[in-house]
């Protein structure tokens, strides 16, 4: 029933419904390795160079996007009747999301952005859903990180660098759970802001 | 303890232009009045001379030194694959990785071109040769892989450059992760992963003995997590 949010994430971009598939995802064309770049390589999102106020925008998006995570975990915790593998997996990381929001928030200052309200509907109300969003959310996550990485400058990159990592992990672990390849493809895919957001847009999850 | 020169260790060259890149000398310069004891290339990395020097400065030098740990990882699971000793899970998680590292060791050439370092030889010795030894190892070299691409991207110069190893860098992470779980632990234990220094990566990378000898000096693997 609530299947077109995993849709609407997924469709964020490179996420395809085939990635779900338990198979190893190397194509002919997965490796290009044209010119000085290592392969067929995202579009940066963002065409200016990195600056002060690009940073901040770049970090309200993600401060967004660990919002909603850390507000999804919650909620599933308390409203899913969770067990085993998977009530550790939202218990571990849903205290991650909490912890990455708070490190952004303070990294922006005043320059935060207020907090949206959340409406995450039937997506919390099972362990199943629960598990497919996660994976759907984790795995877009990752992509929205990767893609805005260029885009930054290095000491905000670096900042960035301790938070991907981990939404890559979570990506894996969920994926594990869900008996789904953890890392489907050698070189994860980028989406654009704009990808990222419309993705998100599209669930609903924002009031 | 016998003392042994550096060449005798490295005996293809490909640490040497590794590490001389990364510090900005050459490996001559290296070669030179370095003499390293049992600790292998420790001892190298040690000498004021080196440690005086730049960290990484060139997106070529950083390509380089990730296309260094990626032959180790490479040639790690396919050593492991290639002696059947893993089945089941680990032996999904062995083969994928495998496809994995060595992509992107092929993507690392490609893009270095004839700027790129020798292929290394390696010895994995019972790392590969029993699933539980295998597990210890995986899960140590995945951690130090996410660890070490961390540490070199706020330093890349090129945006593709950087773009393309971050797409490698979280597929590590989402290796480090899988294999942690196969081997009964959190798979992110943080919320945060910290970045490593070349300098740090490369010690214990030598401190594995993994890197092929001419002269063995009689002791196992110890980088086993």
């Amino acid at each position: 029933m609530t299947d077109h949010i995993c849709v609407a994430l997924d469709e964020g971009g490179a996420i395809t419904r085939g990635a779900l598939m338990r198979r190893t995802a190397i194509g002919a064309g997965a490796l290009v390795g044209a010119g000085v770049a290592i392969w067929g390589l995202p579009e940066l999102s963002v065409s200016a160079e990195p600056s002060a106020s690009q940073d901040a925008k770049i970090l309200n998006f993600a401060l967004t996007v660990e919002r909603l995570q850390a507000a999804f975990y919650a909620e599933a915790a308390r409203r899913a009747k969770l067990s085993g593998d998977l009530a550790q997996y939202v218990q571990v990381v849903g205290g991650h999301e909490r912890e990455h929001a708070a490190f952004i928030e303070k990294a922006l200052g005043s320059k935060a952005a207020k907090a949206p309200t959340f409406d995450f509907g039937d997506s919390t109300s099972n362990a199943d859903i629960v598990a497919r969003t996660a994976r759907s959310l984790e795995d877009l996550t990752v992509s929205a990180y990767n893609g805005q990485g260029p885009n930054l400058t290095p000491a905000t990159l670096a900042a960035a660098g301790k938070i991907v990592s981990v939404e890559a992990r979570h990506a894996a672990w969920i994926r594990d759970i869900l008996g789904i390849l953890p890392a489907p493809e050698a070189s994860d895919k980028a989406v654009t802001a704009a990808q990222a957001t419309a993705a998100v847009q599209r669930t609903g999850f924002i009031k | 303890m016998t003392e042994l020169r550096f060449e005798d260790l490295d005996v293809d060259g490909a640490f040497g232009e590794a590490v001389a890149e990364l510090h900005g000398t050459s490996r001559a310069q290296l070669l030179r009045g370095a003499v390293v004891g049992s600790g292998a290339l420790l001892g190298l990395l040690s000498l004021p001379s080196i440690a005086a020097a730049q960290t990484p400065s060139t997106d070529q030098a950083i390509m380089n030194y990730a296309l260094l740990l990626e032959e180790l990882q490479s040639a790690f699971y396919t050593d492991v694959d290639r002696n059947k000793v893993l089945t089941g899970a680990l032996k999904e998680q062995a083969t994928t990785v495998a496809t994995h590292e060595r992509a992107h060791v092929t993507a690392l050439r490609k893009a270095l071109g004839s700027k790129a370092i020798k292929r290394p030889h390696f010895d994995f010795g019972s790392a590969v040769e029993g699933p539980t030894a295998f597990r210890r190892t995986a899960v140590a070299f995945e951690d130090l892989a996410v660890e070490a691409y961390k540490g070199q991207a706020p330093k890349v110069k090129s945006r593709a450059v950087l773009a393309s190893l971050l797409a490698i860098h979280s597929v590590e992470a989402r290796h480090a992760a899988w294999i942690r779980r196969l081997a009964g632990k959190l798979p992110a234990a943080s919320a945060f992963d910290d970045p490593r220094s070349a300098k740090s990566t490369l010690k214990l990378v030598a401190d594995t003995k993994f890197v092929m000898t001419t002269k063995s000096t009689g002791s196992s693997p110890r980088f086993t997590g």
